[in-house]
């Protein structure tokens, strides 16, 4: 059941008209689980599906509609923990992660089909109250001349919800994009997290376009 | 291009992170069945994952759900292990999902609250340290002490004694 409505639900964030972008919250899971991710930023959606191999390895398949180049692509992503660290009151991830695929035209674009490739790092740091996070991408191939972005977010819960509660987030994220008509976008948003289903809304102040991120992990 | 994604990459990777690596020393050892815990094909100090030092003597007790009172019930032993990095419920499922596929285990529960994993056995059944440690660190943590047996039970019965 569970997996039905997250899959009904990610279809409908697919067909809602908006799209996602490298949220990424924790991209490698437990051993052995799969996380469907969906992220729709100022820029593009995602459809992203991945298996974690180990603790310190996912692999996955990346769909990417870049809504303001009208390119769409498709390829496996790799992503690698290359560092965590615990402490009785947080926790901290660093990460690498690469993806190769194809890149092509839609919508009118007439570009023609051509090979990609993207490579970037995140890094979060993470209380039950507050977080910080960086994450940087860049991605050549086909007309795409050296798409580049980088993002910030901070946030806090302005409570502290136990196991299974309803966890709420309020956040803002900074991106930088400077091939993008405003380089720079500003989105508050709220997250919503519970249990194994994360959801979060924002809006960009600077695009007047809408943020949609969704997270179901079995 | 290539140039600033490797700047910011640079800072990325360059962010400061206040952590202590976790020495074997560090951990609490009062619980644990040392003798069952091999050290020659595995080591301690993971590379990729570091960890501070758990608070000392700090008093751990089983946290209750109806299923870890069902499984208690049924004559089941319970553990009670620490947890560093236990921050959200991603946590609490990865351990739950990883620990509810184990025979061995008839209840299991991460307290966010008391940043603990909570495990009742089936009666006759257990895991040592060693294997719980291993779920643990496959699930993507990392245990800092392991509590066992009357304690954990004697603790919980005192604090509603007390809370009484």
């Amino acid at each position: 059941m569970a997996r039905f409505i997250a899959a009904i639900a990610s279809l409908i964030c697919m067909t809602s008209g908006f799209m996602a972008q490298p949220a990424m919250a924790r991209p490698v899971s437990y051993e052995g689980g799969w996380t469907l991710i969906e992220e729709t930023d100022r820029q593009s959606t995602a459809l992203w599906v991945h298996y974690t191999v180990n603790p310190s390895l996912s692999l996955g398949w990346r769909t990417e509609w870049d809504r303001q180049n009208d390119v769409l692509f498709n390829g496996p992503q790799a992503t690698w923990l290359a560092k965590r660290w615990f402490g009785e009151n947080y926790q901290a991830n660093l990460y690498g992660f690469a993806g190769a695929g194809a890149l092509e035209g839609i919508n009118g674009n007439p570009a023609d089909r051509e090979a990609a490739a993207f490579i970037g790092a995140m890094a979060d740091w993470e209380t039950r109250r507050l977080f910080a996070s960086y994450r940087v991408r860049g991605l050549e191939g086909g007309d795409v001349d050296g798409s580049f972005m980088q993002a910030a977010r901070v946030g806090f819960a302005p409570y502290e919800g136990d196991t299974g509660d309803l966890h709420t987030w309020l956040m803002v994220e900074v991106d930088h994009r400077p091939d993008a008509e405003d380089p720079v976008g500003v989105t508050p948003l709220v997250r919503f997290f519970k249990g194994a289903a994360l959801f979060e809304a924002g809006w960009s102040v600077t695009d007047d376009e809408p943020m949609l991120n969704f997270q179901y992990r079995f | 291009m290539i140039r600033t994604l490797f700047i910011s990459a640079a800072f990325a990777f360059t962010a400061p992170v206040h952590a202590q690596q976790m020495q074997h020393d560090d951990m609490q050892h009062e619980d644990m069945q040392h003798g069952e815990h091999d050290h020659e094909d595995h080591d301690h100090k993971d590379h990729d994952m570091e960890a501070d030092e758990a608070a000392p003597g700090e008093t751990v007790t089983l946290s209750r759900t109806p299923e870890i009172d069902a499984a208690l019930a049924a004559g089941g032993e319970p553990a009670v292990a620490q947890v560093l990095g236990v921050v959200c419920d991603f946590c609490a499922k990865a351990m739950n999902k990883t620990f509810g596929k184990r025979e061995e285990v008839a209840a299991t529960y991460v307290d966010l609250d008391t940043k603990t994993l909570n495990l009742v056995f089936k009666p006759g059944q257990s895991l040592d340290d060693e294997t719980i440690g291993k779920l643990v660190t496959k699930a993507g943590y990392k245990i800092a002490a392991i509590h066992r047996g009357e304690a954990v039970i004697a603790e919980t019965a005192a604090n509603a004694e007390a809370a009484q």
